[in-house]
């Protein structure tokens, strides 16, 4: 049986995870946001994938309210009295999620919230106050100004699930922008003119399923998933998601091109692609109440980024998943990959949370929902790792059962 | 190969991971970070927030070294 589970690990295929994950953050795909045109093309495209892997591909709709989307880049210049400087989108401002929709352009002086009359101005938060403290000193203002540190690559990083909008334009500033207009508010002959373009849109978003068995006679039933929905890109800004997470979809597709022709009879082995995760893991949410219906209780293992393993990929579990637990350990000193427990906050947990064992397996992304979660950057080798890893586990799940202990006891 | 010649699997105890502190969306959806092995001695955890463990013993969501990492890195935290 080890000899069988060598010589599939040693088919794990690099390359072709790595050229998934390429075709996933190509620009066709326009960043995958839930409900969007290049979420619909990219779904056609993970079907074939099912179906070539010799599955046929089910499509399972839900909508989803409100989803935040930036429909034009932000116009924002400011001047200190002396210079005037126009603030670049995504590395020196961007739409905050709580940001009313804001389409014109509106000048102003700038003002500190508390500390100037805020009326006819923009109004600077200092990093002290809160929000929700700011609208107390916010009447008659014509938007806010919130300071947030940029990533490491300097860019905003953008998030879909989070406040509803408020009653005013809310702008984001990098700190150095932020700090600046603090220093020369008080000096007058400040000024600011912005727009704040933000939506919600309704959607319709759609979890991808695929079955290649069906437990039989008391045998694993194994559940892979991988969230393929990203933040989307932006008006001039692409977001390609290549770690978050083409990545995760690209281990799940290769596990199954290797496991699904092997698995002995009687493992149930199926797979959800789901939608909607960076809104609030919405089509996990959707997936596991049907899930719950059916009366059927699989084993599920989440991947969520396998793009830059540092020392050991992070591991968080939820659900009856102590035995799964047991396997995965088991997996991953089989294939020589580091495990701790970390959190994945992902689609593992809404599984988790209806009662199924459920586990999810991160091991680094190389940009968080920006410009910079480039293919480039997502690490063939951490691919790698990362299914072999998956496809130990639901190996030892579906044939050896019976003499894998659990190190807990249970 | 076998299971012993490896340094794989996991760092201390498997069931750790069932009690992750921010299991229940607390901290958001942070940036998945890449880990660092623990030292021998503590209990794992991840740069946002730590185990329940360092938890309990902070009194708080995060254990504080969880937490420092956690706003040197902007990712935000809990607690």
């Amino acid at each position: 049986m080890t000899t069988d589970l060598e010589a599939l690990l040693a088919r794990v295929d690099g390359d072709l995870m790595a050229g998934t994950v390429t075709a996933l953050a190509g620009a066709p795909f326009t960043g995958r946001r839930a409900g969007s045109p290049g979420g619909s093309a990219v779904r056609e495209w993970l079907g074939d994938q099912i179906q070539v892997l010799g599955a046929a591909p089910a499509v399972d709709l839900f909508g989803v309210r409100a989803v935040p989307e930036v429909y034009a880049a932000p116009d924002v210049t400011w001047s200190d009295g002396a210079i005037t400087r126009r603030l670049v989108f995504g590395r020196q401002t961007a739409v905050h999620l709580a940001s009313a929709d804001q389409p014109a352009v509106r000048r102003g002086g700038l003002a500190v919230a508390g500390a100037g009359d805020p009326v006819g101005r923009w109004l600077l938060v200092p990093a002290y106050m809160s929000l929700f403290d700011a609208y107390g000193h916010a009447k008659g203002t014509l938007g806010l100004l919130i300071g947030r540190p940029v990533d490491a690559d300097g860019w905003h990083y953008t998030m879909l699930a989070g406040p509803d909008p408020g009653p005013l334009p809310v702008l984001i500033l990098d700190p150095g922008t932020h700090a600046a207009m603090l220093a020369a508010a008080p000096t007058g002959g400040t000024w600011l003119a912005a727009s704040a373009p933000i939506r919600r849109v309704d959607v319709t978003a759609a979890n991808l399923h695929g079955r290649w068995r069906s437990a039989a006679g008391g045998a694993a039933d194994l559940l892979l998933t991988a969230h393929y929905d990203g933040v989307g890109d932006h008006p001039g800004l692409r977001q390609p998601a290549a770690a978050d997470n083409g990545s995760g979809v690209a281990v799940v597709l290769e596990a199954v091109r290797l496991l699904a022709p092997v698995l002995p009879g009687g493992t149930g082995f199926a797979v959800a692609l789901l939608d909607a995760e960076e809104i609030g893991a919405l089509g996990s949410a959707h997936h596991a109440a049907h899930l719950r219906r059916t009366g059927t209780s699989p084993l599920v293992i989440n991947v969520d980024g396998a793009g830059q393993l540092h020392e050991a990929a992070a591991v968080e579990a939820g659900g009856p998943a102590h035995r799964l637990l047991a396997l995965l350990d088991q997996a991953g000193r089989h294939t020589g990959l580091p495990l701790a427990a970390g959190p994945v906050t992902s689609d593992n947990r809404r599984y988790a949370a209806a009662g199924f064992a459920a586990v999810g397996i991160g091991a680094g992304m190389g940009g968080y929902h920006s410009p910079a979660d480039t293919p480039d950057r997502v690490e063939t080798t951490t691919l790698v790792a990362v299914c072999r890893l998956v496809v130990a586990t639901v190996w030892l799940a579906a044939t050896t059962p019976a003499i894998v202990s659990s190190l807990i006891g249970d | 190969m076998s299971d012993t010649e490896t340094r794989g699997g996991f760092t201390g105890d498997p069931a750790a991971a069932l009690t992750v502190t921010g299991t229940s969306g607390c901290c958001g959806n942070p940036p998945q970070a890449t880990l660092d092995l623990p030292e021998p001695a503590t209990t794992v955890g991840g740069p946002c927030c730590g185990t329940q463990a360092e938890a309990t013993a902070e009194g708080s969501c995060c254990g504080s070294a969880a937490k420092t990492d956690a706003v040197a890195a902007s990712q935000g935290c809990c607690g």
